[in-house]
């Protein structure tokens, strides 16, 4: 189809045209002499140095800009619109892949149109970009398009191209999780099935958890094998809910009785900032940073002034109180005794003032009613 | 964030306890104030800390049940996996999830359970270090 048109586009065949089409080869012209010095191949080669095609060269967000550009010039396209068409209709893209995509070829017509005057407006832009973009794989825009043709088409096409496109596609996939369609391409001899795309879909969903389970689990990134990686995982959320066991015990037994109030000022001061920082995911990330330090800083600096208060305590308490405390206690304690500086603990809420206890009782009480309302 | 509400939580079990109470009693009540901490830090969106909450909220005794329309074993899955099944009762909440959620779930349980040890190990190190200093 192309030899008559180019032959279209020379001088013969003017006078079986009206006058509008004339215009539209004197266009053709010009930019056919604009073009031609900027020698461009690749895609456009099999089609010859014709024009138009050359333009059709350019991949559809070219055609998009181009159209963005010349916007200004809409008015004098549309009087040259009718005359266009029959000289549009043997147009093809260049490439083989793209037999059916109604879509492109109407922007890439609108293109080709627009971009005589874009040429006119900016010749070394536009051959600049004739130059470097028909060197530009056409896949990418044209990919997102139309799933349905492509899907089938895939079967025959050859492995390296396919490849290539998986590993594109690779990004659409797990953008696909999002969106409505999640457009998959098959493999070569791979089913290409509702089913099979389902099941495979599932499967590599499965395998990415796993992987991420496997980096959190130490040491289960060297165990091959989704069984071992299983067990391992299993063995490990073991261990964690028994050390959370032991370390509750330990926790019963070593502090009977540490205020926690003024450590939750502390902690609610120095933390106030930082949750408004935090969105609401990125609570459970970000602390595990911090808290650890920030505890074992506060707990240490709530317990050192314990021992400035034994200047305020009577000395004839002393003896009482540690007596009464150690002997509710259990004999889990019995090894603390000997150690003077536990005594300390107890003082605590004695120099608090008895009726301070009270009061922080029924504000703490409410601050978990919070904490475990959600 | 876990570090707050766990040290409250800690504070009040202990001034619940000026009466005689076992440390056996003590630490059950600190395990359950460290669940309880951890779930309701993951927040609501979390499966498995829906469940622990309700687990732990659920424990004394209720006998009322809420006239709330709650979605509770949704696909009771045939477990053939024994590896599977294991992880399901490991997991809170786990036994109505898809394989693919459970495996999620038990990430994240993973992270915050590993959190909430590490932070628990830290108060018991600051206060037995403490202890210590002569």
């Amino acid at each position: 189809m192309e030899p008559p048109r180019s032959s279209g586009v020379g001088i013969d065949n003017s006078g079986e045209y009206s006058p509008e089409i004339a215009e539209t080869l004197r266009f053709e012209e010009e930019i056919q002499s604009l073009i031609h010095p900027s020698s461009f191949d690749g895609s456009a080669a099999p089609t010859g140095g014709g024009s138009f095609t050359a333009l059709l060269g350019l991949p559809a967000n070219q055609a998009v800009e181009l159209l963005h550009d010349s916007g200004a010039r809409e008015p004098l396209a549309s009087r040259i619109r009718v005359g266009e068409h029959p000289v549009h209709r043997p147009f093809h893209l260049p490439l083989d892949c793209s037999s059916a995509f109604p879509s492109n070829a109407t922007l890439v017509d609108r293109a080709a149109r627009f971009s005589v005057f874009a040429a006119e407006g900016s010749p070394a832009s536009s051959s600049g970009r004739l130059k470097a973009e028909p060197q530009d794989s056409d896949s990418p825009p044209l990919d997102p398009i139309p799933t349905g043709p492509a899907k089938r088409k895939d079967t025959g096409r050859s492995k390296a191209k396919v490849t290539a496109k998986k590993s594109k596609n690779a990004e659409e996939n797990t953008d696909g999780d999002k969106l409505p369609y999640v457009h998959v391409r098959a493999r070569r001899g791979q089913a290409t099935d509702n089913h099979s795309l389902a099941e495979r879909a599932r499967r590599e969903k499965i395998n990415a958890r796993m992987k991420l389970l496997q980096e959190l689990v130490p040491g289960c990134s060297k165990i091959t094998g989704t069984a071992l990686v299983l067990d391992e995982i299993i063995n490990h959320v073991q261990t964690l809910q028994r050390q959370v066991e032991f370390l509750s015990m330990r926790l019963a037994a070593v502090n009977p009785r540490i205020d926690f109030s003024s450590l939750d000022s502390y902690l609610s001061a120095e933390c106030g900032p930082v949750t408004v920082r935090n969105g609401p995911g990125g609570v459970v990330v970000d602390p595990s940073l911090w808290p650890t330090d920030a505890t074992a800083e506060a707990t240490r600096r709530l317990l050192v002034p314990q021992f400035w208060h034994i200047d305020l305590v009577p000395p004839q308490l002393q003896p009482q109180q540690s007596l009464t405390t150690w002997e509710r206690d259990g004999a889990a304690h019995s090894q603390l005794l000997p150690n003077p500086t536990t005594s300390l603990f107890l003082y605590d809420p004695a120099n608090s003032g008895d009726t301070n206890v009270p009061h922080r009782t029924a504000k703490l009480k409410t601050a978990e009613d919070r904490a475990l309302n959600l | 964030m876990v570090a707050l509400r766990f040290l409250r939580a800690l504070s009040l079990v202990r001034c619940s306890g000026p009466g005689a109470r076992s440390p056996s009693y003590r630490a059950r009540g600190i395990r359950r104030a460290a669940y309880a901490c951890m779930a309701a830090s993951a927040g609501p969106r979390r499966a498995w800390s829906r469940a622990l909450l309700r687990k732990i909220r659920r424990r004394p005794g209720r006998g009322l049940r809420r006239p709330r329309a709650v979605i509770r074993r949704r696909r009771p899955v045939g477990g053939g996996d024994p590896l599977e099944v294991a992880l399901r009762r490991l997991v809170p909440g786990g036994g109505c999830m898809e394989y693919c959620r459970l495996l999620e779930e038990a990430a994240d349980y993973v992270k915050c359970l590993a959190m909430q040890v590490r932070l628990m190990q830290t108060i018991v190190d600051s206060a037995s270090h403490v202890n210590s200093i002569d």
